[in-house]
């Protein structure tokens, strides 16, 4: 974790003003030191707490085609996504596809996955849909 | 896998092919804070607060929708009965309030506000008088209000003077909204046993046992459960029962989540799940649908009501199964002009008014979005609201009229709204003469159910 200028002077100010008086240099530098550190875990705590591990099903329809998965997977890896399962079937000439995916470790948003899949199924002429796991927990599970 | 293929495929094709949707999400808000004798104070607080509430609402139900990949048809707002707050405001000024409820919902992007109300089953306050009084023209001068009255509840029997005035002011709203259809009277309920919590419009008010805010939630599968009983086959019916409970219990669930999360993001209590079986226009996702697949030829013929009673039933059995938090009306609406397979079998004359009343009685609500003809006399409405709140009264449930006098129409011309709304015949209504007995006036006394203590 980086910090800017203007966090490391907001820190020292805070750590000046909790010290009492008659410090030394080195006794200050240490304080603002310890501050940082404590500053950085509880920063680090926060993030854990906030994203907890989310996880999507991507389910895929279509007329069967060379190239369905890999444009999907393909997709998916750019974005950081992984994938945690994967199953497919195919009758006839038509293709079915299910994939759990957790994109937790993603830098993108859930919105902007969806998009760019919603971009693919057209291009492949199949169906993309994106939703999030918890309604399949909610309504199969109890 | 975690989960079956089957079991995924089931949840894409009730949201992508047979309409499962949340039909509302609704945000009560209290606006029993909000009253103060300078009516220009109160409509800027009536405004703020319910600004401050459900400013994102529309937007937060949006994100939840794509994140979950179900979709929430409407997104409105129910308020303290209007008439508890304001009690001391004379007919002008509760027009005002009616005014600033519209302004604000259209300020922040919902289609309907609803608590326009007095609860009057017992007696009317003044101020109640009032604002019953205004109604018509509240609702004439506005887009998106919408009015309810209890006249009856089982507590207290069936205020027959509040009936009179309410079949009087049906008739006026629907001269002064003629230019539309009477569509005003599409936005009047008048209910016998009314619940607090109901997040369906136009019905729905924000009790006042409730809190200051809270969020519930309306879903509605038809298509869902029409499916599930088409893919049965012949099955009998303690068969076709249990299979209508676990698809209803499936849609119940997804609706739980979906209403907890909404509230979640708006930082708001969440209320309750209201699992009512709600049509719309749209081909294949009506009630008439499901009761001609339960074997029926027609929505009308003989064994209609047992059939609606056992789906009805059904529903609430899933419901109760799935949520800890059911609550609202919870059970099948029959309205006709929102469901096509009603308004076909009222223009093929096999439904009528006298079928329809009595499959009101095993319902979740009751004669909804219905035409009559406009020269339909107030007695005769107010005979037709009576008969209905004695259905609610005596059986301990609540019931419902939302009725129209079309202007201008007689019976087999067809009024037509668009959207949620649909499109309704206009229905044949029985002339015999009841005002020797509707003129009475006075108050049905409550039935022997009521005294439980």
């Amino acid at each position: 974790m980086k910090l800017t200028e203007e966090e490391i002077k907001k820190i020292t100010y805070e750590t000046i003003n909790e010290l009492s008086g008659n410090l030394t240099v080195e006794e200050i530098k240490e304080a603002i030191k310890r501050k940082i550190l404590l500053t950085k875990s509880y920063d680090l705590k926060l993030k854990e707490r906030k994203i907890p591990p989310e996880r999507v099903i991507l389910t895929a329809f279509g007329l069967n085609k060379p190239g369905i998965i890999a444009t999907v997977t393909k997709a998916l890896a750019d974005f950081n996504c992984d994938i945690e399962d994967l199953s497919q079937r195919i009758i006839g000439d038509f293709f079915t596809m299910i994939m759990i995916i957790d994109i937790s470790i993603s830098n993108k948003e859930l919105k902007e996955i969806q998009n760019e899949m919603e971009r693919i199924a057209k291009e492949l002429k199949i169906k993309i849909y994106l939703q999030h796991e918890d309604v399949f927990r909610y309504m199969h599970r109890i | 896998m975690q989960y079956d293929f089957d079991e995924i495929i089931e949840t894409i094709r009730m949201t992508e092919i047979e309409h499962f949707d949340i039909r509302t999400v609704t945000m009560g808000i209290s606006l029993r804070d909000c009253a103060d004798k300078n009516l220009e104070i109160s409509k800027k607080k009536i405004r703020e607060k319910i600004i401050r509430y459900a400013k994102d609402l529309v937007k937060n139900a949006k994100e939840i929708e794509s994140q979950y990949g179900i979709s929430i048809a409407n997104k409105r707002i129910s308020v303290t009965p209007i008439s508890i707050p304001f009690d001391s405001y004379t007919s002008e000024e509760f027009i005002e309030i009616a005014k600033t409820l519209d302004l604000t919902a259209e300020e922040i992007g919902i289609d309907y506000i609803a608590g326009y109300s007095a609860l009057v089953q017992k007696g009317m306050t003044n101020g109640e008088k009032e604002l019953i009084k205004s109604i018509p023209y509240a609702l004439s001068q506005t887009k998106r209000v919408c009015s309810s009255v209890n006249v009856a509840s089982t507590k207290a029997g069936i205020n027959m003077d509040a009936i009179l005035m309410m079949a009087d002011i049906i008739k006026l709203t629907a001269e002064l909204t003629k230019d539309k259809d009477s569509i005003g009277c599409a936005k009047i309920v008048i209910f016998a046993n009314a619940v607090e919590d109901n997040p369906f419009i136009a019905g729905a008010f924000h009790g006042v046992s409730e809190p200051e805010v809270s969020l519930n939630v309306g879903i509605s599968g038809p298509g869902v459960v029409l499916d599930a009983i088409k893919e049965a086959g012949k099955v009998d019916l303690q068969q076709l029962s249990e299979i209508i409970k676990k698809t209803v219990f499936k849609i119940t669930r997804a609706g739980e989540l979906i209403g907890r999360k909404v509230a979640e993001k708006n930082g708001i209590p969440f209320g309750i799940v209201d699992i009512s079986l709600a049509p719309t226009p749209v081909e294949g996702d009506s009630i008439a649908d499901i009761l001609k697949a339960m074997g029926l030829e027609d929505v009308g013929a003989t064994g209609t009501t047992a059939a609606l009673a056992m789906l009805n039933d059904s529903v609430k059995k899933a419901g109760l199964m799935a949520s800890s938090s059911v609550g609202g009306l919870s059970g099948a609406f029959i309205p006709v002009s929102e469901d096509a397979g009603m308004i076909n079998a009222v223009l093929s004359n096999n439904l009528s008014l006298e079928k329809l009343e009595a499959m009101t009685s095993v319902c979740s609500v009751g004669l909804d979005m219905i035409a009559i003809p406009g020269d339909t006399p107030s007695s005769i409405i107010a005979g037709i609201i009576a008969d209905e709140a004695a259905i609610g009264v005596i059986n301990d449930k609540t019931t419902a009229v939302r009725i129209i006098p079309a202007y201008g129409k007689k019976a087999g011309d067809l009024v037509n709204y668009g959207g949620l709304l649909g499109k309704a015949p206009v229905m044949n209504v029985k002339m015999l003469a009841n005002s020797n007995f509707i003129n009475r006036g006075g108050r049905i006394p409550a039935p022997i159910r009521s005294l439980t203590n």
